[in-house]
């Protein structure tokens, strides 16, 4: 479990497209508190995911274990942010299209039908 | 029609439901509170002066967003002549500005002890509806003329902060005022009461304790005026439908909601005041009803529920990829997952609904980026209607609910759990596929070939949903039709079974353009007939099937925006004279109601009533009812767009006579369509008009 935002933003950064957010531009900044920040650059699909510092046009704030329970497919982000255990700052529109990413189903180890 | 006894006003995400005295005293029974975000922010808010409730003397609503009550002090009975009046000018927008004034009409000075009380129980919309009581801990905490009343849940928080413009003396229940007006003079104060959702977003923060007034005000007359500005203008004779037009428009104004993911876009709520909030189907339908008018309702809702298109398979909340959802909410309830409204996906005829507005929307406006930036949500959507729509793989959709305990049992727009009845009253069973569902896959499967050809540049998905359609058409004509009654079924249920009632259904088939020619004329005659048609609209649910009810909310009554797309269905097939007759009822009923139509009215005959009976527990102003006389506007002018041109092809009842509709926008520029009343209907011989 310990690894297992590390592992959502490396097989994220392999990706290189990612067809759910062909649409979306823009930096979105993920900050897990106890993991750390990865900054995950679209352009239409494509992605760039890194360590950078810098300035994201949308940030999201939430806890290790929320954040890893919505990569496993246990927590709803729309719900994780309705009941305020996740902060959005900037343009809320490209963390709308970002929660598509969640669950990552090699990571949640149950296969969807 | 019942005595007025609330007041509104509303804008957007938030609105006040008070009574005639502008006070809330919220009951489990009645929605009265200002609202936002599904939460009550305030359930009680009345104003004493010297520990009695004012008299009404009147109302006035300025706009939709603004409402004065004028009022004079209570003498416990009866009414005597007052000395002094009491002024309460309501402004919403993020919360509510209230100005409150006291006139003093004698020539001698007087003293007041004014005082109000002011409670917030912080109720999710749920929580109203079904009488549940609150998990979290209320709070309060009192600052120099500020008295903030406060929810917490974990770290859930919802916050209402009440401030004075001048000094009060507050507790955690009330502010008073020690009240000294001088002969001919007045006294004011301002309150602002403006709500907080913790935790939510920082844009909300910013906004948070924005102060209500005079700034917001302006800031809303001018979304109204701009909007106005872009919207055609009609001239017509019969002055009814000037009223009813204009009604319409100021009521979708109103309706607009503004999702943070738009970033200053609105589409259009469902309904005041239980629906404020995005639909799939309510905020698609009353997008297409207004396209003719206003495209950027279509575009803001395709782009919002693009965005929130299914992605995964979820049991509660009835998610799958590529579905469209059907209802959003924000309240705690959805928060904590005690609903499953974040969004509920609980709809089959919506991700259809989509590719259909998709089309439209590119037919009026031209506007290709849009359907590009779209493709890979509607090539998804095409994919949830051949697979996980069509559960048992038969070639129909069929819905049949995932959540069984929270979940819709009915997932069409009759979402009643009982409105999918056999002829004999009897239940049928799940899955259930709906007739009209199976019209709207057709339709959107030849939209999606028009796209495919003309914009995605894909001639082969073009010419394979071409096919699929015509072989879903030349199934459904022999599946669902009802050779002894000449109808199609309602539904086909989950023993395979023809569900025979007759129902208005068969009129959106129309609509669709599922209906072989050779059919159309024996639904038109079923639709126009004593049993479906009530002499107002089309009902439900004919008279004399086993389950009809001239009262039940889908097995009866007659609804407005299902009329106006019967009324579509009929020009697509050619029968002018009906449309214009359904067109020419249902703008007569609307004069009842001072040109609003309501959700849904009673089957009743109309010899039998002489006027449409209000269905008593439905929402005002409901958005799709409100977008009905601008489709039916369409219908009776005969408006399409072809190619860069927009083809007009009126056939307006005769009693309306000359109806010019003027600038209407589309990718022609602005043109102006005329018309003059030419078609006698039948409605001559039974019209009040």
């Amino acid at each position: 479990m310990s690894d297992t935002t590390q592992a959502f933003f490396e097989r994220l950064a392999t990706r290189d497209y990612e067809p759910l957010l062909h649409s979306v531009s823009g930096t979105i900044r993920c900050s897990i508190e106890d993991a750390g920040s990865w900054l995950v650059a679209v352009n239409n699909g494509s992605l760039i995911v890194n360590r950078d510092t810098a300035e994201a046009d949308c940030m999201f704030t939430c806890s290790r274990e929320d954040f890893e329970r919505m990569v496993v497919g246990k927590q709803n982000p729309t719900t994780l942010f309705l009941q305020g255990k996740m902060q959005i700052t900037g343009n809320i529109s490209l963390a709308q299209m970002f929660q598509r990413l969640f669950p990552d189903e090699s990571l949640s180890g149950e296969k969807q039908a | 029609m019942g005595e007025k006894t609330t007041m509104s006003v509303l804008e957007g995400n938030n609105f006040v439901v008070s009574d005639l005295h502008g006070d809330i005293d919220a009951s489990p029974t009645e929605a009265l509170g200002l609202f936002a975000w599904d939460t009550r922010f305030l359930s009680r808010w009345i104003l004493t002066v010297d520990g009695q409730r004012p008299n009404v003397l009147s109302m006035d609503d300025l706009d939709y967003f603004s409402v004065q009550f004028f009022l004079v002090p209570g003498t416990g009975t009866i009414y005597v002549d007052a000395d002094q009046s009491i002024i309460r000018k309501r402004t919403i927008g993020n919360g509510f500005s209230e100005e409150l004034t006291i006139l003093n009409h004698k020539d001698k000075p007087v003293d007041f002890n004014v005082r109000i009380e002011a409670a917030a129980d912080f109720a999710d919309l749920f929580e109203v509806k079904d009488h549940l009581t609150k998990k979290g801990e209320l709070y309060h905490r009192i600052e120099s003329n500020r008295l903030l009343l406060g929810y917490r849940r974990e770290r859930f928080v919802r916050e209402t902060l009440i401030t004075s413009s001048i000094e009060a003396d507050i507790d955690e229940h009330s502010l008073s005022f020690t009240v000294h007006i001088e002969p001919h003079s007045e006294w004011t104060t301002r309150l602002d009461v403006a709500i907080g959702l913790g935790g939510i977003g920082e844009h909300i923060e910013e906004a948070k304790y924005v102060r209500g007034g005079q700034r917001t005000r302006s800031q809303m007359k001018r979304s109204l005026e701009k909007l106005s500005e872009a919207l055609p203008r009609l001239s017509c004779e019969w002055p009814s439908l000037q009223l009813t037009y204009s009604r319409s428009l100021v009521d979708l104004a109103a309706l607009r909601f503004y999702p943070l993911t738009l970033a200053g876009q609105a589409l259009p709520a469902a309904g005041l005041p239980w629906f404020m909030t995005i639909f799939g189907r309510d905020s698609m339908m009353v997008s297409y009803q207004a396209l003719p008018f206003a495209s950027e309702f279509a575009k803001a809702s395709l782009t919002a529920l693009a965005q929130r298109q299914g992605t995964r398979i979820d049991e509660f909340r009835d998610e799958e990829p590529g579905k469209i959802m059907h209802e959003a909410r924000f309240g705690e309830m959805t928060a904590f997952e005690e609903r499953p409204h974040s969004p509920y996906y609980g709809a089959a005829d919506v991700t259809p609904f989509f590719l259909i507005l998709l089309d439209e929307f590119e037919r009026w406006t031209g506007n290709a980026a849009l359907i590009q930036q779209l493709e890979l949500e509607a090539r998804a959507a095409l994919r949830w209607i051949d697979t996980y729509g069509d559960r048992n793989g038969d070639g129909y959709v069929e819905y049949s609910r995932r959540n069984k305990e929270t979940g819709l049992e009915n997932q069409c727009w009759k979402d009643s759990w009982n409105s999918i009845l056999f002829a004999d009253g009897t239940l049928s069973r799940l899955p259930r596929a709906t007739c009209e569902i199976q019209g709207y896959v057709y339709d959107a499967k030849m939209r999606c070939a028009r796209l495919a050809r003309t914009v995605w540049n894909d001639p082969e998905l073009a010419e394979r949903l071409q096919k699929q359609a015509a072989e879903l058409k030349r199934r459904f004509n022999q599946d669902f039709w009802l050779e002894d009654r000449e109808f199609f079924a309602l539904a086909i249920d989950g023993d395979g079974r023809k569900v025979d009632s007759l129902t208005s259904n068969i009129g959106h088939l129309l609509w669709s353009g599922i209906v072989d020619d050779d059919k159309a004329e024996a639904i038109v005659r079923h639709l126009m007939g004593p049993k479906l048609y009530s002499g107002w609209g089309v009902r439900t649910m004919a008279e004399g099937e086993g389950g009809y009810n001239p009262i039940g909310y889908h097995v009866g009554t007659v609804w407005p925006h299902d009329n106006s797309f019967i009324a579509m269905g009929l020009r697509r097939y050619g029968y002018r004279e009906e449309a214009a007759q359904v067109a020419l009822h249902m703008l007569e009923a609307a004069t009842y109601f001072k040109g609003r139509l309501p959700e849904a009215f009673a089957g009743y005959t109309r010899e039998l009533t002489e006027f449409p009976v209000e269905y008593p527990t439905a929402c005002s102003p409901q958005a799709w009812a409100s977008g009905t006389p601008l489709l039916l506007l369409r219908a009776i002018l005969g408006l399409e767009p072809i190619g860069n041109n927009l083809l007009v092809d009126p056939a307006i009842p005769s009693q309306l006579g000359q109806i010019e509709l003027l600038d209407i926008p589309g990718r022609w520029g602005r043109v102006d369509a005329f018309g003059r009343g030419r078609v006698d209907t039948m409605a001559g011989k039974n019209s009040v008009f």
